[in-house]
């Protein structure tokens, strides 16, 4: 029964920490530009995370190796130097679009600076990450982030045509290459790698044996289903309310709005409190991926939970990371578009991380029974396909439609 | 090494993370030494000094340029494969990294990582 709870739990707490700022920024724009049209492809990339996830977070429960110590074994020191240098630079544009989103979060409850808040922001999260214990800290950022429920709320309070919604999940593509650009998207917002990254580092840091393999799968499962409806969400309120007035939300506080709009001051707040928390919970967890990505390729010895004094390098390059970061964010572009970047640029690395975990999730060697089934194998494969053909298209579509400014 | 059986040397030992005798990661295999005939494991290898020669030979003159061991000093050790303990699901030493020098990199007295407030 407390196993239960746990994993309950930890599924709440990922729920809350579900979204991020592309998320937000892909959703939202996607449902001003094209209403509900692109539900599916929040589905496609929500199962695509799942997969993904359910295996890494099995390879490191069964095998004890999170994702890039299997990437350095399978790819090797020169192919998998390719993926850590791609993955590593998302992951720094990534913390950076996190770092500006908040900075534009802070700047609409308080009065000041863009650029002070950036660094507020940075400060507070390094302390946040000195003074609470890890555990604490994710606790405390899923169950505030839950506050995004309000979209929920929202959503349901608007009472759209249900049957439009509903058709919304059919997938349907055009010849629009702004339309195309915002399938890659929103697809790529969903399957954030980073999240995955850190979240089979922790599996590993919390020592998952073949017991955890239960809360793995419910984790995948249930955990992003829920996390998908809350995403969907956004999509709906932001087609609702602004589809129809052909508002075009390049402004972050825009995401807000809707749940003001259905519950006034009060929802305004919830929903920016809610960005808030997601957001910086996203930074702190994006910054770290790039960490556990760098010391498990090169062999050092890494872990949230052993501190600075046992893991030197890791805390080390983490604040190194964290500095790049904030260089980019205060270097003057702007933060919606760097989440565009980080978010298609995601995609285009993601084959590259992917494709070692297939093999090695499916490797009888190391993973005994274990090892991918039919099913996994099956929808393993199919996505490896999906991700290839997404990620091939995003950077003609990223140029052809100039960073999804049409 | 205790088991004197097969091991796909590639597959399984090249790349492998290394743990020492507390379970501290010291170091990946980046690379092998084989002698004798029929060749046998002597030794492997370990440092950035070897990353360079891992790469594609395009890419080598530029990666020694950039970090080879005439700018960072030739950081490589020759760990002696009877210092190995076991290769099963981790690859173990007998003894503590520090006896062997590996791990270097990890002596928080170079980070100054003690004066961070979260130790």
């Amino acid at each position: 029964m407390k196993s239960v709870l746990k994993i309950a739990l930890g599924i709440i707490a990922a729920l809350g920490g579900f979204l991020d700022i592309g998320d937000i920024v892909f959703t939202t724009q996607a449902g001003a530009l094209y209403r509900y049209d692109l539900l599916w492809a929040v589905v496609l990339g929500v199962v695509g995370i799942a997969i993904y996830a359910e295996m890494c977070g099995r390879v490191a429960a069964v095998t004890g190796r999170p994702v890039f110590d299997v990437i350095r074994m399978r790819m090797g020191f020169g192919l998998g130097l390719v993926a850590l240098v791609a993955s590593t630079f998302v992951n720094v544009l990534t913390v950076a679009a996190e770092l500006g989103g908040l900075a534009i979060v802070l700047q609409l409850l308080f009065d000041a600076e863009y650029s002070l808040f950036v660094v507020l922001a940075t400060v507070g999260l390094v302390i946040v990450v000195a003074l609470l214990p890890f555990g604490g800290i994710e606790r405390v950022f899923g169950y505030c982030g839950l506050l995004m429920l309000v979209f929920i709320a929202t959503a349901i309070h608007q009472g759209p045509d249900w049957g439009e919604v509903a058709h919304g999940f059919v997938p349907s593509l055009s010849d629009s290459k702004l339309y195309l650009y915002f399938v890659v998207g929103v697809f790529a917002a969903a399957l954030m790698p980073y999240e995955v990254h850190f979240y089979s580092s922790g599996a590993v840091e919390e020592g998952w044996d073949e017991s955890n393999l239960r809360e793995n799968r419910l984790n995948a499962i249930v955990g992003y289903a829920l996390g998908g409806i809350l995403a969907c969400s956004l999509i709906v309120v932001s087609g609702f309310l602004f589809h129809p007035v052909g508002v075009d939300p390049t402004d972050l506080g825009t995401a807000a709005l809707p749940a003001q709009g259905a519950f006034g001051e009060t929802g305004l707040l919830l929903a920016l409190g809610g960005i808030l928390f997601c957001v910086g919970g996203a930074a702190i967890d994006s910054s770290f991926a790039a960490s556990y990505n760098l010391a498990q390729f090169l062999g050092w010895e890494w872990g949230r939970y052993r501190g600075p004094k046992k893991a030197p390098r890791f805390t080390v390059s983490w604040l190194v990371f964290l500095a790049l970061a904030v260089m980019i964010a205060l270097s003057g572009i702007n933060p919606v578009e760097i989440t565009e970047y980080s978010v298609v640029l995601a995609v285009v690395a993601l084959p590259l991380t992917y494709f070692p975990i297939l093999m090695i999730a499916g490797d009888r060697s190391f993973m005994r029974e274990h090892a991918n089934g039919m099913v996994s194998t099956t929808l393993g494969w199919l996505y490896f396909a999906v991700i290839v053909v997404l990620a091939l298209a995003a950077i003609p579509l990223l140029l052809m439609t100039n960073g999804g400014g049409g | 090494m205790r088991d004197e059986g097969e091991i796909f040397v590639v597959h399984r030992l090249l790349d492998e993370q290394i743990l020492d005798s507390d379970g501290k990661r010291c170091g990946r295999v980046d690379d092998i030494e084989l002698r004798g005939s029929p060749p046998r494991i002597t030794a492997v290898l370990v440092g950035e000094a070897l990353y360079p020669r891992r790469l594609p030979k395009r890419l080598r003159h530029l990666a020694r340029r950039l970090a080879g061991p005439e700018r960072w000093g030739a950081n490589a050790l020759r760990v002696p494969w009877e210092e190995f303990d076991e290769i099963g699901a981790t690859l173990r030493l007998r003894r503590k990294a520090e006896e062997l020098g590996l791990g270097e990199g990890d002596d928080p007295e170079r980070w100054m990582v003690r004066r961070l407030p979260w130790n």
